[in-house]
This record gives structure tokens, C-alpha cells and sequence, in this order.
């Protein structure tokens, strides 16, 4: 892959950030979606549920991991299936390991059935794919601990005082 | 290895999908599996009658 797509890439993901800062309103929010490219789960830890950053990333890297030793341990290529190529460029991670490893084709591990190697690759990509869900999922979510209520201060959610809400209309006679 | 079909890798892969999609919309553990499982029974059903049906209507028709 050359410069000119790698920078292409970059803007996407600098402009993908901007736009989640400016839909979430906060620039946590924003750095969280990018960090949720970069790395599975990183988003949602950055937000603070670490449990379910550290499940996604568990989940994600297990099934990474699984595709890639069905594919000999070698990224997709353009050459082997140029839809799931692109799948790997979901996550950062997939597409750091693509780039060290450089145009080497896939090839099957020894041991493993012919037919397992076009899933090996659908495994790489669902990852990848998967992890755009999870940048989504970061603009959705709530965060962790909201800020307390100052003492003496009234609460945000006070209900409404008796003498605030009108009365009912009274009843037309029939 | 070699000799178990392709179809196996259905399982993992579709579980993955499925717990990933259900920890996205909820935060409780239990509520998450059970919906994961009962979706992937779901569309298990769903092809194992639809792979029953072609078979059928492939091998008697």
C-alpha cells in the first residue's frame, strides 16, 4: 500500500474524530473512538467500563488470533479476497500486524483443511467489522460515574414541588 | 483438524458476532449470554431447517 492511502486513511480516521466530538460534545469522547480504532476495547476502558473493554478486546483477539493461525499467521491480501482485505482496516491493530508482515500472501497452516481457509480470512474481517460497532458503540455510550450532587444542592432529578403544577380544569357539566 | 468440515468454524464465529452485539446493548453478564444463546439457537434453527429443506427438495424433487 502506498503513502497516499495510508494518509487518505489517517484523514478518514482524524475526521471520524472530529465528527464524534462534535456529535458526543466531548473531546474524551472523541479520543475514546479513536483509541476504540486503534485497539478493540480501548474505547470503552477509556470510558471508563473496563470490564466490557476488557471482554471486547478478550473476544475480538480471540477470534483474531484464531483466523489468523488458520491463515498461517500472514495478513489478507488485496490478491487473496479484497473484500475481507478491507475488513482489516476496521481496527489498527489488524491493520498494524498487516502492515509489519507486509504483502505476504495467507497461507494455510499445515494440518488444517483447504476448506478452513477462506473462513480463517472471514474471521479476520468480522473482527475488523466488528470493531466498527464497537466505535459506534462508544458515541452511544453512557458514562461511567456521573458527578455527584454538591451537599445542600438540590438534586437534578428534585421532583417538581405541589404548588408548581396547576390544578385539573374542572369538569364541564353535562 | 483436517478432517472436520469448514462448518464447525459457524459456531465460534457467530457466537463472537452475537455476544459482541448483545454487550453492546446491555451491561448485565447474564443478560447478555442468554440473549446471545438464544439468538444463536435461533438462527441455527433457521439454517439447519432451510439446509433440510434444500436437501429435500434437491434430493426427491
Amino acid at each position: 500500500m502506498n503513502t497516499r492511502k495510508e494518509v487518505m486513511i489517517l484523514a478518514f480516521a482524524l475526521a471520524s474524530a472530529v465528527a464524534a466530538a462534535s456529535v458526543g460534545g466531548s473531546w474524551k469522547r472523541s479520543l475514546a473512538f479513536l483509541a476504540a480504532w486503534l485497539l478493540p476495547g480501548a474505547g470503552h476502558v477509556m470510558m471508563g467500563k473496563w470490564k466490557k473493554g476488557l471482554f471486547f478486546f478478550a473476544l475480538l483477539g480471540a477470534a483474531y488470533a484464531f483466523g489468523m493461525h488458520i491463515a498461517g499467521w500472514r495478513p489478507v491480501s488485496f490478491d487473496d479476497n479484497p473484500f475481507y482485505f478491507v475488513g482489516q482496516y476496521g481496527s489498527g491493530a489488524t491493520l498494524l500486524v498487516a502492515k509489519l508482515r507486509g504483502s505476504e500472501k495467507a497461507i494455510l497452516s499445515a494440518g488444517i483443511h483447504p476448506s478452513w481457509f477462506d473462513p480463517g480470512l472471514l474471521y479476520v474481517c468480522v473482527v475488523g467489522l466488528l470493531n466498527l460497532v464497537l466505535m459506534l458503540n462508544v458515541l452511544d455510550l453512557k458514562t461511567a460515574s456521573a458527578p455527584a450532587p454538591a451537599a445542600g444542592a438540590p438534586a437534578a432529578t428534585a421532583p417538581i414541588p405541589p404548588a408548581a403544577v396547576p390544578p385539573p380544569a374542572p369538569e364541564k357539566p353535562a | 483438524m483436517s478432517n472436520v468440515s469448514y462448518l464447525v468454524l459457524f459456531f465460534p464465529i457467530v457466537l463472537v458476532i452475537l455476544l459482541v452485539l448483545e454487550a453492546c446493548r446491555s451491561d448485565d453478564p447474564r443478560k447478555i449470554a442468554k440473549r446471545a444463546f438464544a439468538n444463536f439457537g435461533v438462527l441455527t434453527a433457521v439454517l439447519v431447517l432451510g439446509g433440510a429443506f434444500v436437501y429435500v427438495i434437491n434430493r426427491w424433487f
